[in-house]
């Protein structure tokens, strides 16, 4: 036994000896069974896998089971990301991060549709161990129910808002889980409802078809698949965009400048709402009292959508977001401007910037040696931002109380910075309070 | 022991999205005991329209009315009658500023800025003056007589002749 150690011993000073030396060995392939267990690559992981990492906010539960396994009991936030095992038994269309909860979409012939975290809205369904008695706050992933028409009804996206979860379907259109406090869920307001216990899904259909969905906080919006946008909820700063500041309980087509746009892209993760063309404009209405939609004068709310008046050296616009107090914009350079106020992820002298500025591009790995990295899409959360770029890299900026930026700590961070996932990062979604990243193994 | 002041009243309302959220409940719950108030009265219900109104007059003007009216009335919230020596300063230095984007980088500890979402959605509301707080209370908590206040329950709560009542967030003068 000790004989046999002592020449794997010596076997791998000799490599690393005849590497370190020889410049012969340099190049030449080592033959299988030549390879010592010692100097073997790492196993490979299957291409298609996915990885699923959280972190942020665990109070709630919307970090899956990691609140409850044993080992991390006691954990209030988790400022790191951590790899869930529900990626390994589920293939994962879409998700989407809300106020203290996370919903995903899977593939599957049974349940569709899971999600954990707060429940007080009844936004993950209604779950009842006890009878009569509904869960408030569910700390594991747990599968959520919906009225589907047919069995083979497939999942195509899902929205998450403060209280209310929207999902796409591909025949059924919509259907709307929730608060419906403002009308957000596009059915008739009733006045003092529960919805602790609320057990009906209300479902959306619109004659062109939808198909895409996104939630502000309390309001929501539909693109059809004509490039029109319907929304309803709350309007009190004009973020439905309907050209008044009333609740809206019905869908409703959205006009002013976007009419007869074709609309591919509308983010909110507030109240303020950004919308993109397919010719790289960007129009926005909703709340602008940092700045966020660049008017002239010292007005607070539009409640109709006008067309941004970004200068003509900012180029095409690709991606898109809003945080509560500040916007983000990408281009088809890769360049990242940021303009309102807040954490804009220029240094901690600046907070406020009435006009579009860059983000310089060094700040996302773009360098001599990394010359083709650039940012590929843009993320934003009611306080923080984060973006992709084409090496799979996360980068995140903004206020970190809760450690949602994952950073490995809970300091405010005013500049973009990695996140050390141990993957290559597809696409995040971002909560207010925690989020999350759907990876693939680096190949 | 040093001799306790007077103890001054003011409103607390937690605002409905934190009602909905039980961590950010109870975490401003903690930090009102911790400060070393006590509850008075503890009222949980949803603020009907003419009361918001009532209670939001004086911003009767401001372009904030109508969601801050909205906002108010969209779910269960809670009302709370602290007691302390200089109640009203201290609730409203834990509170921050109103402001929440702003709040989180000026006064990253208060209240507003770990469990606000937004300038409306801004977690607390406080009174701002003794003369608030008797017309705050008597729109918010009608049942509450300041004069019985006064002369009954505050010398009992001044000597800390009070047991609180997790269940129900409250703490009450016992004779003994």
């Amino acid at each position: 036994m000790s004989s046999k150690l002592s020449s794997r011993l010596f076997n791998l000073i000799k490599k690393t000896s005849c590497a370190l030396c020889s410049k012969r060995y340099v190049g030449v392939n080592v033959k299988p069974e030549n390879v010592d267990p010692f100097m073997a690559p790492y196993s490979e992981s299957p291409k298609d896998q996915q990885r699923l990492y959280v972190w942020g906010m665990a109070e709630h539960g919307a970090l899956g089971d990691l609140k409850i396994r044993s080992r991390e009991r006691q954990i209030q936030f988790i400022y790191r990301p951590v790899r869930l095992r529900f990626s390994y038994s589920h293939k994962i269309k879409d998700l989407a991060c809300g106020y203290g909860f996370t919903v995903y979409a899977v593939e599957s012939n049974q349940y569709k549709l899971f999600g954990c975290g707060l429940n007080t809205d009844s936004q993950i369904g209604y779950h009842d161990p006890r009878k009569g008695y509904p869960l408030g706050l569910i700390l594991a992933t747990v599968p959520i129910q919906l009225p589907l028409k047919e069995p083979n009804t497939k999942i195509k996206a899902v929205a998450a808002g403060r209280a209310h979860t929207l999902v796409l379907t591909n025949t059924d259109g919509v259907y709307a889980l929730g608060s419906n406090c403002y009308g957000q869920c596009g059915r008739k307001i009733i006045e003092n409802e529960d919805f602790s216990k609320l057990r009906n899904v209300n479902n959306i259909t619109l004659d062109d078809g939808i198909s895409k969905i996104i939630c502000g906080q309390d309001h929501s919006f539909f693109i059809t698949k004509t490039g029109k946008v319907y929304s309803c909820g709350w309007g009190a700063d004009g973020q439905t965009g309907l050209g008044h500041y009333n609740n809206e309980s019905q869908p409703t087509i959205v006009e002013g400048d976007i009419k007869g746009e074709n609309i591919v892209k509308v983010v909110s993760s507030a109240d303020c709402v950004l919308a993109l063309n397919d010719q790289g404009e960007v129009f926005g209405w909703g709340n602008s009292e940092y700045g966020q939609l660049l008017l002239d004068s010292d007005k607070y709310q539009v409640n109709i959508p006008r067309k941004l008046p970004l200068s003509k050296g900012i180029g095409k616009i690709t991606d898109i977001g809003a945080t509560g107090s500040a916007c983000i914009a990408l281009n088809d350079e890769g360049v990242v401007f940021v303009w309102g106020f807040g954490i804009l992820g220029k240094g901690p002298e600046m907070n406020q910037s009435r006009e579009p500025t860059p983000i310089p591009s060094i700040l996302f790995g773009k360098n001599q040696y990394n010359p083709e990295t650039r940012v590929k899409s843009v993320y934003c959360s009611v306080f923080h931002m984060a973006a992709i770029t084409s090496d799979g890299n996360l980068y995140t900026w903004g206020k970190n109380k809760w450690g949602q930026l994952g950073l490995g700590h809970t300091k405010d961070q005013y500049f973009p910075l990695q996140v050390s996932v141990g993957a290559a990062v597809k696409r995040v979604s971002c909560g207010v309070d925690h989020m999350v990243a759907l990876c693939i193994p680096y190949q | 022991m040093t001799p306790v002041k007077h103890l001054q009243l003011t409103l607390a309302i937690m605002k409905p999205h934190v009602v909905s959220s039980p961590f950010s409940l109870h975490d401003i719950r903690r930090t009102i005991l911790d400060n070393g108030f006590y509850v008075v009265r503890s009222k949980r219900q949803t603020i009907k329209l003419e009361q918001a109104e009532q209670f939001y007059r004086e911003h009767k003007t401001k372009f904030f009315y109508n969601r801050l009216i909205t906002f108010m009335t969209s779910g269960p919230s809670e009302a709370y009658i602290l007691a302390r020596e200089d109640a009203i300063s201290v609730w409203r230095r834990l509170m921050g500023p109103t402001k929440v984007f702003q709040c989180q980088l000026s006064n990253p500890d208060s209240i507003r800025a770990k469990h606000g979402l937004t300038d409306t959605r801004n977690a607390t509301h406080g009174s701002d003056s003794d003369e608030s707080v008797r017309k705050e209370v008597s729109i918010m908590v009608p049942q509450f007589c300041f004069d019985h206040w006064k002369q009954t329950e505050e010398p009992m709560f001044r000597n800390g002749r009070v047991q609180f009542n997790d269940k129900q967030f409250l703490h009450s003068a016992h004779e003994s």
